[in-house]
């Protein structure tokens, strides 16, 4: 062989396993139809094999994904069905006092947790106090300024009493942060060890956590708590789910047609089409609470003049921004308090703005930012219009909603902001970079909620006796604390949505918070695994009914 | 009789294809360096410009290199990714030749402790990962072209630094030094006229093809979310941000990384050229 037929080989031979590697990047394959055969027949057992965007630090805790991951091991006194209802889980029966101040919940008999301890009225009693503690962050924020004690009346009765009526008390409870954990491993084990395995009563145990890669949950054979709402009783019928981060969506997707997974979840809204043409079932859930929203900084800045704010959202036209790139899959959210699919939901306050590059202009000439530099950017005594705008990138906000921020930016230039978009890695955030009130003048975030009750955590005051770092716009009312504090307590379900809808159209007046688009909880699952479903209190994905079919 | 005639034509044949491989790589080099200093020369729209109803066109006549997910002609944020890619690619290599020459030189010239240290030194960041130094700056500094250019830089020094070295040591007992020492020199200009542009010249060529190397690290650590933040242009961001697509819109990985796989060849091919000929000025 010669030495150019050696080096045309070797030339050949690269281009090969390069178009091979395209091939596999691109996620083609030469199978053929991947939905099952009819008449296809449940399987025993098996492995799901799942592939989740992000790793917690731990299995249960105040984060969502933390929330996903609890959720299959841990049980909540009450769960929340398709018609937003609460319907039984550990607790059979509960019942709120005529003043709303007293809850009463009657447990299920004969339930233990995996450490073979009973799930008693004593537990559910110590796992309140544990959570306004702070033992899990979100749980306590929910009980902040409302919960006051529990106590176990017998063996299965717990009463809970609040300092402030809360109608809408059981239905926070159907959050995966309310998760109940042996009170014997509370008391007994490790911060880390509770952290990493968390002992409950529900339908999976935590087994191996190789960090970085997955997390191996496996079958409760002795499951016997299955919320009222689950599609069968007893133990799951899968053996084991392995629980795989994989970060990048590109990724996961390959996973998913590669079949090295039988479930993915966050699937990117331009692979959304092509996965449901291909057949494999998809699951989308548009997650309830606070939407994919900016709010500005109203302690420090520019953005303490309200015309400025008014001026940076008539700017954006953020409805043309989501439709292009969310492609029809991730909804525009206009409401920046709550997302479309919250009860007290109101239309006003998502329409309060519509893109107006003229008005935007007119606001900004008359607040006196009337020059513009050689880049366009406006200037006011010498002072460039510059906005701080740094974003969790690949926690809170993932590819889609990267490139959706980069079209406010290019819009808001337009109008002669200089947008600073910075993407946060999650070790810089983790250290609190960019937080308070000097970290940036405009932020983004979501926060998943069941209800418009949201919007106490998120606006109430912060004030030196009672501090609430949620508040991400710094914005200290105390009428709009009032609107929403009587909301929560409001009996009437019509008067109560009246009141949530008054807040978030006060936000929206003020320009204090804009929705970009609702936050979505998808699923894409291969066709031989069946009833995968989402919860419907977060859009989690639920495995204790799941099989696979042959 | 053919053999005779091949061994004639060979050398002439090797001469031309050197020419031409020089021509092409310099020509190349040129067009990068157009596109760096004057980008609205040759980029037919704005790179930061969206335009929705344009989102993920494939390349046309229209758009070149097709369009993005928010309507951006590729091809002008190529151009336009020009000066950021080749300013971190001539800063990081032009960093590593700098601290090669410190640490390089003082360990050929200064006396047994202070050279056993930065030879130990040098031995140290030879074994540490580039990308590990590069995720350590990232986490200090945060991620931005300077440090792009730090981590590369200090990520290629510790090899030129052994290069350096090297060529010091062998220039140091040459007898030109032999002779300028006996002729009475001090030690200070022996250094500075004889022993360090015999050390430069070969970092010349090194330079040259450290340039294509780093554009390489740095768009590899931009691709892994390391680098310039989006919506720059610099090429590892452009390669970064077009994987999310890959599986619809292949172009927006495969057209930017073809462009950095140019530019790394004729950097290189430039840099072997130039390596060539100081050689054969040596000889």
């Amino acid at each position: 062989m010669t030495l150019m037929h050696k080096h045309t080989l070797k030339t050949a031979q690269l281009i090969a396993a390069g178009v091979a590697a395209m091939l596999a990047l691109s996620g083609c394959s030469a199978g053929g139809s991947i939905q099952p055969e009819a008449g296809a027949k449940q399987v025993k057992g098996g492995t799901v094999s799942y592939g989740h965007q992000q790793e917690p630090a731990c299995v249960f805790g105040g984060w969502i994904e933390q929330a996903y991951l609890s959720y299959q091991v841990l049980d909540n006194l009450v769960s929340l069905d398709d018609n937003h209802t609460i319907v039984p889980w550990l607790a059979e029966t509960w019942q709120a006092s005529d003043d709303q101040l007293t809850w009463t919940f009657t447990l299920k008999e004969g339930v233990s947790f995996t450490d073979g301890t009973p799930v008693n009225a004593e537990a559910i009693a110590y796992n309140f106090d544990y959570w306004a503690a702070g033992g899990n962050s979100t749980a306590a924020v929910w009980l902040g300024g409302y919960y006051e004690s529990a106590e176990a009346l017998d063996e299965l009765t717990v009463q809970v009493n609040l300092a402030k009526p809360y109608p809408l008390f059981a239905e926070n409870l159907t959050q995966a942060y309310f998760g109940i954990q042996s009170k014997q491993a509370l008391e007994t084990r490790t911060e880390e060890e509770n952290c990493a395995s968390p002992i409950g009563s529900g339908a999976f145990t935590v087994g191996e956590w190789n960090r970085g890669e997955n997390i191996e949950l496996l079958r409760n054979d002795d499951y016997t708590s299955p919320p009222a709402n689950a599609r069968h009783d007893g133990a799951a019928y899968v053996e084991k789910v392995d629980w795989k981060f994989i970060s990048d969506a590109t990724t996961r997707v390959s996973a998913l047609r590669a079949g090295e997974a039988d479930a993915i979840y966050d699937v990117p809204a331009i692979e959304w089409a092509g996965i449901g043409e291909q057949g494999y079932d998809q699951l989308k859930y548009v997650t309830p609470g606070r939407p994919q929203q900016i709010s500005f900084n109203t302690a420090r800045g520019i953005f303490t003049d309200e015309n400025l704010r008014k001026a940076f959202v008539y700017s954006l036209d953020r409805e043309s921004i989501v439709d292009t790139i969310g492609k029809g899959v991730i909804p525009y959210e206009g409401n920046g308090a709550v997302s479309r699919t919250t009860p007290g939901y109101s239309e006003k306050a998502a329409d309060a703005y519509s893109f107006d590059l003229e008005k935007a202009n007119q606001l900004l000439d008359a607040a006196g930012w009337t020059e513009r530099d050689d880049d366009g950017y406006r200037v006011k005594d010498g002072k460039r219009l510059d906005v701080l705008f740094p974003y969790s990138g690949g926690t809170i906000i993932n590819a889609d909603g990267a490139s959706i921020l980069q079209g406010v930016q290019q819009q808001a230039k337009a109008a002669g902001f200089n947008v600073d978009l910075i993407p946060i890695p999650p070790s810089a955030a983790a250290s609190g970079k960019y937080s308070g009130v000097d970290g940036y003048d405009i932020s983004v975030g979501y926060w998943t909620s069941v209800n418009a009750g949201i919007q106490y955590i998120n606006w109430r005051q912060n004030l030196p006796e009672s501090p609430n770092n949620w508040n991400s716009a710094f914005y200290n009312d105390p009428q709009l604390e009032d609107i929403i504090v009587r909301a929560n307590s409001a009996a009437d379900l019509d008067e109560q949505n009246a009141l949530y809808a008054e807040a978030q159209e006060y936000i929206a007046d003020r320009a204090l918070s804009v929705g970009l688009y609702d936050r979505l909880s998808t699923l894409a699952v291969n066709p031989h695994l069946k009833d995968v479903w989402q919860e419907s209190a977060q859009g989690g994905p639920v495995f204790h009914d799941a099989y696979f079919v042959e | 009789m053919t053999g005779v005639l091949e061994r004639t034509v060979a050398p002439v044949q090797r001469r031309r294809r050197v020419r031409v491989g020089f021509l092409a790589s310099a020509v190349t080099i040129g067009v990068f360096l157009a596109a760096a200093v004057t980008p609205h020369v040759l980029a037919p729209s704005d790179p930061f410009t969206m335009d929705f109803t344009r989102a993920l066109q494939s390349p046309s006549l229209a758009h070149w290199f097709g369009t993005d997910e928010s309507g951006r002609d590729l091809f002008s944020r190529v151009i336009y990714g020009a000066r950021e890619s080749l300013a971190i690619g001539v800063g990081a290599a032009g960093l590593g030749v700098l601290v090669a020459l410190v640490l390089g030189s003082i360990a050929a010239l200064a006396g047994r402790i202070l050279a056993g240290i930065v030879n130990r030194v040098i031995e140290v960041l030879f074994a540490f990962p580039t990308l590990l130094l590069a995720l350590l700056l990232v986490s200090i500094l945060g991620s931005s072209p300077l440090t792009l250019v730090i981590a590369v830089g200090l990520g290629s020094a510790p090899g030129y630094a052994r290069m350096v070295r090297g060529q010091i040591l062998s220039s140091k007992n040459s007898g030109y030094v032999e002779a300028a020492r006996a002729l009475g020199h001090a030690r200070f200009t022996i250094f500075r006229r004889h022993i360090l542009p015999n050390a430069l010249r070969p970092l010349i060529a090194i330079f040259t093809m450290g340039v294509g190397q780093s554009i390489v690290w740095a768009s590899g650590m931009a691709f892994i979310g390391l680098g310039v933040a989006p919506p720059s242009p610099e090429w590892g961001a452009l390669l970064d941000a077009g994987r999310a697509y890959i599986t619809q819109a292949s172009w927006l990985i495969v057209l930017p990384g073809f462009v950095i796989v140019v530019l790394a060849l004729a950097a290189t091919t430039l840099g072997k050229h130039i390596q060539s000929s100081l050689e054969k000025g040596d000889a």
